[in-house]
């Protein structure tokens, strides 16, 4: 078994990061266009897993966690992401 | 060189505290033991010592901020009784599941209700069971010997358990006996540095503290708790023992054998009620009957061994709790040894006691009428009913 | 803005990249980004609730985050933080020590060891994510339930009778009121204004700095997962939820809004208010007007309006 190679400890206590797959749970999933987007960041800053990454001068969708909840959709002043069924979009990797 | 005091228990108990000078003290007052805190408190303005006092809001927070300091690897005090420590229950069994060596003093008083204030061992007989160590003392010397002791006992690697130092409520805490001091030199090299490394929260090493555990592994962590506790029985012999080669003074460890070793009978006791047995076993032995004492020092471990080797054999036995267990119709003691004489495959009658409750006194005068009932109960061949030792 | 994606772009993520936390959780919003500010020097109290429940404590011998992180009991998470502060600060290291904990833990059986950490000026930051009951155990009300709001322990009957009888604590008051040296209500619709009071929070180095967010639990309320942010918003801007900092005795409204829009709005959009009649919305209104009106007294100055 795997748990006779972890570390033993004498009590509750926990090392290394535990995490789950929450992108497997979306059902609809965002696709940033970035031609309309305004770079304005209101996507970066409402998503609550953090999945929109900011680069230099634009923002991507990182979709590994992405839960799809539509936030971004929804806060996005200039309609530049819209939510569609996930893996109908191209941009969608998971 | 170590000086000579006359002083109360708790100031034993504070002085104890002083020469090994924790991180980390929080404390709420609670009669009997609210003369520790201010002791402490003193100390500490006077730049006796360099601990950081919490006076906290309430005896669940006294042991919330230890356990905090504690999990970050401070060395830590408290003091409570009774009400204080039913209030503090909640983080006191976390203590000890989460393994760290708490010290803490308990001035043991009653349980309301009846309202009030007296002795008797009630409050932490009644968490016994929570995991952390137990020692009963008998007097002053003894409070702050063992208190300096808990510290090595608690934080030694093969245990690592929280500990509480146990005295009776006013017999010990308010009366004043001559008590030697120790030398903080010596103390500092009887005291190893404390250096935890099974669970620490330090942003240098990064680790989850009681993150959400399945059964099994609840299962390992107990088993694991159960042997520390059995490791902790070599352990407060190997440290009483040390100990007496720094300062000369040994309490024999788990229990104390005070001529048991030819008796036919054996009276067992706990706590600040011993001394006035050892004279009513003096006085009987003068009268021709061969009876002995056994003073249990450590209630958890429970020194299943020693009390087989000391008790199994003789004619019949008999303990005095100052305590009930409801439910047994007896003493908590009784059960508790009674419990650790079924290996020894050897019976003999027994007579179940109960006295001294509120803060009454137990006079020697008891203890030879117990006595007595333990010799007829070897005679009539039967076990009595629970005996009241009343005024 | 622009300081504030700077700050959360450039920082660590410190929590777990997948937690349980609902669909568009606000909570798991918030605790990133607080997160984020305070940085890997931070060790942080997660006590029982919605943040310890979907594993940012970790699960069996894993933890859910890269900072040192654990479960205090729900009643002492402050006097826990106490002591870890008083070892550090005794040692010499300088460390945030901070909770995460919901409104059951704070408002209510965590009061006390809260208030006494306050009183003693333990230095701690200890936020609260409020969203008003139990959410993580099936929505039970709690001194923090508004009035008015069905719980699981609040029913409302077929004839829609029910709700909680009582208005909410008002909790940030109370701990103003304790003359800690911060204090601030804060939203995750209003990020830029999150992260500076954060920020402030860890400039206190005597006492304790308590902020204060209203979290609208979209699983609890009956809140529809991308609209989490607009109902946050709503509840600022019906001045229901007033966004205001205490620095050392001086109250400031950090985003005043000026119009209002009426609370109806906020309460339409939530479930658990579905059963109030139009009296019930108008009581509300009032209550919302008479606690804003003293609160504006309270404040030496009022903050830059609302932009959003």
């Amino acid at each position: 078994m795997m748990e006779s190679k972890e570390k033993e400890y004498i009590t509750s206590v926990g090392e290394g990061i535990y995490s789950i797959n929450t992108g497997d749970w979306r059902i609809n999933e965002p696709v940033l266009d970035q031609e309309k987007c305004k770079k304005c960041g209101l996507c970066f800053l409402y998503c609550p897993v953090f999945c929109i990454e900011k680069k230099d001068d634009y923002y991507e969708i990182n979709y590994d966690y992405c839960k799809g909840c539509g936030i971004c959709a929804r806060e996005c002043k200039s309609g530049a992401i819209k939510m569609v069924e996930k893996g109908s979009s191209s941009y969608a990797k998971n | 060189m170590p000086k000579t005091d006359v002083i109360n228990g708790n100031k034993a108990a504070a002085v104890a505290v002083s020469l090994v000078e924790p991180d980390v003290i929080a404390a709420y007052p609670i009669t009997p033991q609210s003369s520790i805190v201010e002791y402490l408190t003193q100390f500490v303005i006077n730049n006796d010592i360099d601990s950081y006092m919490s006076e906290v809001e309430s005896e669940h927070s006294a042991m919330s901020v230890l356990t905090g300091a504690s999990l970050s690897g401070g060395r830590t005090f408290t003091a409570t009784a009774s009400q204080g420590l039913s209030l503090m229950y909640e983080p006191y069994f976390r203590a000890s599941t989460l393994r760290l060596p708490v010290v803490m003093a308990v001035t043991n008083r009653e349980m309301i209700s009846p309202q009030t204030v007296w002795g008797g061992p009630q409050d932490s007989l009644s968490v016994r069971d929570a995991g952390w160590l137990q020692i009963y003392v008998e007097d002053n010397q003894e409070i702050l010997d063992t208190i300096i002791q808990a510290y090595r006992i608690a934080e030694d690697k093969k245990v690592l358990l929280p500990i509480n130092v146990c005295f009776d409520g006013f017999y010990l805490t308010h009366m004043t006996e001559k008590v030697e001091i120790p030398d903080k030199q010596d103390i500092d090299r009887f005291l190893p540095e404390y250096n935890p490394e099974h669970i620490i929260l330090d942003s240098e090493k990064p680790m989850a503290v009681d993150p959400l555990t399945s059964g099994y592994l609840l299962m390992e962590y107990r088993e694991k708790h159960l042997k520390a506790q059995q490791e902790a029985l070599k352990l407060i012999e190997e440290v009483d023992s040390l100990y007496e080669g720094i300062t000369g003074r040994s309490y024999g460890g788990l229990v104390e054998n005070y001529k048991c070793d030819d008796a036919d009978y054996v009276i067992v006791t706990m706590g600040s009620m011993t001394g006035a047995c050892r004279e009513a076993v003096d006085h009987k032995r003068n009268e021709g009957l061969k009876v002995g004492l056994l003073k249990i020092r450590a209630l958890r471990p429970f020194p299943k061994q020693k009390v087989m080797e000391i008790i199994s054999g003789k004619k019949a036995f008999g303990v005095v709790d100052r305590n009930v267990s409801f439910g047994w119709d007896t003493g908590i003691i009784y059960q508790e040894v009674k419990s650790a004489l079924y290996d020894s495959k050897c019976y003999m009658p027994s007579v179940p006691f109960i006295g001294g409750l509120g803060g009454e006194d137990i006079t020697i005068e008891h203890f030879e009428d117990a006595i007595v009932k333990i010799h007829e109960a070897y005679q009539n061949e039967n076990n009595p009913q629970t005996v009241w030792l009343k005024n | 803005m622009r300081e504030t994606i700077e700050t959360l772009s450039n920082n660590k993520e410190l929590i777990s990249p997948g937690i349980s936390a609902c669909v568009g959780c606000n909570v798991e919003l918030t605790l990133r980004t607080v997160m984020r500010v305070l940085g890997p020097n931070t060790i942080i109290a997660i006590p029982p609730g919605c943040m310890g429940g979907v594993g940012v404590v970790g699960w069996n011998k894993k933890s859910g985050a890269n900072v040192p992180v654990f479960f205090p009991l729900l009643d002492n998470t402050a006097s826990m933080l106490a002591g870890i502060k008083a070892y550090y600060k005794k040692i010499g290291r300088d460390i945030n020590v901070v909770a995460f904990a919901g409104d059951g833990a704070s408002v209510d059986c965590g009061f006390q060891s809260l208030s006494g950490a306050a009183e003693r000026n333990d230095n701690i930051i200890y936020i609260c994510y409020d969203n008003e009951g139990y959410m993580n155990t099936g929505y039970q009300r709690s001194a923090s339930t508004t009035r008015g709001a069905w719980t699981s322990t609040t029913p409302v009957s077929k004839e829609k009778v029910g709700g909680k009888k009582q208005h909410k604590k008002d909790f940030p008051m109370i701990m103003a009121m304790h003359d800690i040296p911060y204090m601030a209500t804060a939203s995750p619709a209003y990020i830029p204004d999150l992260v500076n009071k954060v920020k402030k929070a860890m400039e206190v180095k005597e006492g304790l700095a308590y902020i204060h967010v209203l979290n609208p639990c979209l699983t609890g309320w009956g809140i529809k997962p991308n609209e989490s942010i607009e109902v946050s918003r709503l509840s600022v801007q019906t001045r229901f939820f007033p966004l205001y900092e205490v620095v050392n005795g001086d109250f400031k409204l950090t985003v005043d809004i000026k119009k209002p829009k009426p609370v109806e709005q906020y309460i339409n959009k939530i479930k658990k208010f579905s059963h109030l009649s139009k009296d019930d919305i108008e009581e509300i209104q009032n209550y919302v007007d008479k606690k804003w009106n003293k609160l504006k007294m309270s404040c030496v100055e009022g903050g830059r309006n609302d932009e959003q």
